[in-house]
């Protein structure tokens, strides 16, 4: 039995059409982790001493997903790019540090996986600066030149800075710590 | 110190199997402070790559297992969480975190710039100590507020922070003038200015005249109730009646008066007011 196409032609066209389908299948894997909704849920009984409008609520939700969505995709893909507009400050000088000495190094970093348990803390008399604790839930994955060498489902804490910008809360300081 | 464990690999080679026994163990740093260099002792024989990835540093660099890997300062400069990686044969991982050094800087927030005078919770602050890697201090650290308006003393008070911030929130004085608000921790302090001025009017009052072209009316001079002159540009409302007729006149203070000419031959009532507060009515004679 021959299983040769009838025409050469015909024959790369469909190894072409199996490559693209497969590389297709790669991409998707590859990007699982970055499509995967952030998940957030704020919890806004200890802010104070300001209360909380629920107009805020929804900017701080909103902005803080899109955050982190922002920086998985910076360490993820290396790029600087998504960080332009949800941080400032020092939590943007050392977003784009990491990212520059990752594109160094050849490693990168997946977030996979996120759920974020906020709870505001500190909310200032005139509303210009939030404080808030992040217990973050999320699949780790450091890749070096493509290849995973770890990952890990990890539990990190995190004492958060947010100042309101012209249209949006942008992240001022993101700072780990072991516990609250 | 966190201890990793790394298991001995057993690799297959010509002739026989070989126990190549790698890393058996590295520590990580149970303290490490932003700023101070560190290192990470390992064990084992042979060569390894060691990654360390934290917030502004992604390193990789080849080992010896059984030495020290040497983590500089400027590597460490950032407090948060830090993941180190040993990999042979097989990658082991621990993690530790930094936390920020001393207080370098304090960020102060102050509002308003601006200030009626008597206005109860109307100044507050809020402040935030930072280490010299603009790492957020989250140590308790005691900050001392204190409000002057010239020599006198209007607000003292010592607050700890918490979560790494410390703020108050107090009355306005009863003086117009500059009014200094200071947060002060250790050496460090930071400095901010709000102006204080006049409250709404108080006892506003009228007098005017008819003259050739009409009526011209002006206020006493414009103080609020501790006597404070209101500042100028504040507008006063003139209002006339004549008859069925009504007319209104805006006019600014200069100098602590606000002056206007109103027109009309008749006999007039006039009115004045200046944001909510109202003053003395006025009748003026028609013209002769």
């Amino acid at each position: 039995m021959n299983l040769m196409p009838k025409s050469p032609s015909r024959f790369f066209s469909g190894l072409r059409g199996i490559a693209i389908v497969a590389l297709l299948i790669v991409s998707s894997f590859n990007l699982r982790g970055a499509d995967t909704p952030v998940q957030v849920q704020l919890d806004l009984k200890k802010a104070g001493p300001r209360a909380v409008e629920s107009l805020t609520e929804k900017g701080i939700l909103r902005d803080y997903r899109l955050a982190w969505t922002s920086m998985a995709q910076a360490l993820e893909f290396n790029t600087p790019d998504p960080l332009e507009g949800p941080f400032a400050g020092e939590a943007k000088q050392q977003l784009l540090q990491t990212v520059a000495r990752q594109q160094h190094s050849g490693l990168s970093q997946r977030y996979g996986d996120q759920y974020h348990r906020l709870v505001a803390v500190f909310y200032a008399p005139e509303g210009d600066v939030m404080e808030l604790h992040d217990t973050a839930e999320y699949q780790l994955q450091v890749s070096d030149g493509g290849k995973i060498i770890h990952d890990e489902h990890v539990v990190i804490h995190y004492v958060v800075l947010m100042t309101p910008g012209a249209d949006r809360w942008v992240i001022r300081q993101l700072q780990a710590v072991p516990q609250f | 110190m966190h201890r990793t464990v790394l298991i001995c690999a057993a690799l297959g080679l010509a002739g026989g199997s070989v126990s190549l026994c790698s890393a058996q163990d590295f520590r990580v740093p149970a303290s490490a402070v932003a700023g101070v260099e560190a290192s990470i002792p390992t064990t084992g024989r042979g060569k390894a790559t060691f990654y360390l990835l934290g917030p502004g540093v992604s390193l990789k660099s080849d080992v010896n297992l059984g030495e020290e890997v040497h983590l500089h300062s400027q590597d460490l400069r950032y407090a948060g969480s830090y993941l180190a990686l040993v990999c042979s044969s097989s990658c082991k991982n621990a993690r530790f975190y930094v936390t920020e050094a001393k207080p370098a800087s304090l960020t102060f927030l102050v509002h308003p710039s601006r200030v009626p005078v008597s206005q109860s919770d109307a100044v507050s602050g809020v402040a935030l100590a930072f280490d010299k890697f603009h790492n957020e201090v989250l140590t308790p650290v005691a900050v001392n507020f204190q409000l002057t308006a010239g020599t006198a003393s209007l607000f003292s008070r010592q607050v700890r922070t918490q979560d790494g911030v410390a703020w108050f929130r107090t009355a306005s004085g009863k003086s117009a003038g500059g009014l200094q608000v200071v947060a002060s921790l250790d050496d460090l302090s930071a400095r901010r200015a709000v102006q204080q001025v006049a409250s709404e009017p108080c006892n506003l009052r009228i007098e005017g005249q008819r003259t050739a072209i009409g009526i011209a009316v002006e206020t006493e001079p414009v103080h609020d109730c501790a006597g404070n002159v209101v500042p100028d540009g504040t507008i006063v409302t003139f209002t006339a009646t004549e008859g069925n007729s009504r007319s209104t006149v805006d006019a600014p203070i200069k100098k602590g008066i606000a002056r206007a000419q109103i027109s009309g031959p008749g006999e007039a009532s006039i009115s004045v007011a200046s944001g909510v507060v109202m003053g003395n009515e006025l009748r003026i004679g028609a013209k002769p």
